[in-house]
């Protein structure tokens, strides 16, 4: 019963009761967290199908008596592991597609080694991601190939595709992917050419550090690292959001150095100029118009995604040539939308009718 | 049970959240600033010239100290990524003889025919 005041004495008791065993587990759980190491994460069987330098091209086991005739190739973001497509089995969006009955390869990404600092955009456009393509048509025995881009994934294979319209790709997946630079308003600032010597940078240090990176994603919402450690501790007490917060904590925490010379294109090309806005994009001499791409392409986009606001990626459908081109809008954010339980319920699905269809 | 008005734990929560937002959203404004990015780029491009300093310094020691400078481990390097990617390429080689020989591929276990068809098209959901 509520006193007059709004408080429900009776219920006191129980809830202090609550929070006392909660304060004992606190501080059980809490040593077990710092003695033990998180859950293993990207462990569905695989094979490392090819590696060169900084790139790994993995071929994972098939889980099904019966695939589809087109492969599908998984492009990652070079900002980070590819494991966050890989989390923990039931979590695993690799998993979800073998269990499907898609064959699938992914394009990851280790860190550019010190003299792998002069790698440019051509090198992952015109070698890597076509290097990856032919040996998955030489693996599978099939020539088309549909091809998943995550973030910064998909502009590496918007680009590819805009300059081989030709084939192989078959069908185009982009998750969260930007195309108009000038809208991811605080990476702009950030490298606003008045002021960000990215000349002097590369010069001085070679391949741009980790450490920078994961700053400038840090600083896109300052107060939320804090926050997220004051609801570890509220949490501890509880497996399941432990569990979740070790995954997305280390994979967050684990991003990659960016090759210098790749690193200064992106800063010229895309954030100063915005040429694959403006039609102007170029890779190595040969022009990478996103109106060139012809093959079924799918977008999903997060409705509260910080990192790539929609305004930075809606222009993307629009500017596509193909005749069959769908934007989905999910709930989520930029990493929630692709990994975690509301990609389990929401994106997966979707992807899985719209490229089922498109891959006989 | 408490209900989530009275509920102290849930206001905290809540009071958390807020903050949270409130903080995020205030610190965006600042940062969207010119003044921002000027002052930040200027502390960044100072850490960038301290860490070329100090690893030109280390490079001096390390020399000093007859041990192998960075350019003799960067060619170790390269040389050791050019091995591997020849292995890479043997590898591979060795798989594309061994499919076109009509056999197993080498070590692999054998693949699922590529028959499968959408649900929508009365394929089977396994």
């Amino acid at each position: 019963m509520n006193a007059p005041t709004g408080l429900d004495f009776a219920a006191i008791p129980e809830r202090i009761q609550s929070e006392v065993q909660r304060a004992i587990m606190r501080s059980i759980k809490g040593v077990e967290y710092f003695s033990t190491s998180g859950p293993t994460l990207g462990s569905t069987p695989k094979d490392v199908f090819h590696s060169r330098g900084t790139m790994s091209l993995y071929h994972y086991r098939p889980m099904s008596d019966e695939i589809y005739r087109v492969p599908v190739l998984v492009v990652m973001a070079t900002t980070n592991r590819g494991y966050i497509l890989d989390l923990v089995p039931g979590q695993s969006f690799i998993e979800f597609l073998l269990k499907r009955g898609y064959d699938v390869y992914m394009l990851d990404w280790s860190a550019p080694r010190p003299e792998e600092k002069s790698l440019r955009m051509e090198d992952y456009v015109l070698d890597f991601i076509p290097d990856c393509v032919r040996r998955v048509q030489a693996d599978s025995g099939e020539q088309d190939v549909s091809v998943i881009g995550y973030c910064f994934g998909g502009v590496l294979s918007l680009l590819y595709g805009s300059i081989f319209p030709d084939g192989p790709m078959k069908n185009l997946i982009c998750f969260t992917t930007p195309i108009d630079f000038r809208e991811m308003k605080l990476f702009s600032n950030f490298s606003d050419r008045r002021y960000f010597d990215v000349d002097g940078l590369v010069d001085s240090v070679g391949n741009v550090p980790p450490e920078m990176i994961l700053s400038s994603f840090e600083m896109l919402r300052p107060a939320s690292r804090t926050v997220s450690q004051i609801q570890l501790w509220e949490n501890i007490w509880n497996d399941e959001f432990v569990k979740s917060y070790r995954m997305f904590d280390r994979w967050a925490t684990d991003t990659l150095p960016l090759a210098g010379e790749y690193f200064r294109t992106i800063t010229k090309d895309l954030m100063w100029d915005n040429k694959l806005y403006n039609d102007t994009m170029s890779v190595g001499g040969r022009a990478a118009k996103l109106e060139n791409i012809k093959v079924p392409i799918l977008h999903a986009v997060a409705e509260h995604d910080h990192i790539v606001p929609y305004d930075a990626a809606k222009h993307l459908i629009a500017k596509i040539g193909s005749a069959d081109k769908e934007e989905v809008m999910l709930k989520g954010g930029h990493v929630s939308l692709v990994a975690g339980a509301n990609a389990v319920k929401r994106l997966w699905p979707k992807l899985d009718s719209w490229l089922g269809t498109r891959s006989t | 049970m408490t209900d989530k008005i009275t509920d102290p734990i849930a206001l905290w929560q809540k009071m958390v959240g807020e903050m949270e937002k409130g903080f995020n959203s205030f610190a965006t404004k600042a940062m969207e600033t010119p003044e921002f990015s000027q002052a930040m780029n200027r502390a960044g491009g100072a850490a960038a010239g301290a860490q070329k300093q100090f690893a030109d310094l280390m490079e001096k020691y390390l020399l000093s100290m007859n041990l192998p400078s960075r350019e003799q481990m960067t060619g170790i390097a390269e040389r050791l990524q050019a091995i591997e990617g020849q292995l890479g390429e043997i590898r591979s080689m060795l798989s594309q003889m061994s499919a076109n020989s009509g056999d197993a591929r080498i070590g692999a276990a054998p693949r699922p025919p590529r028959t499968r068809r959408p649900p929508s098209e009365g394929g089977a959901q396994k």
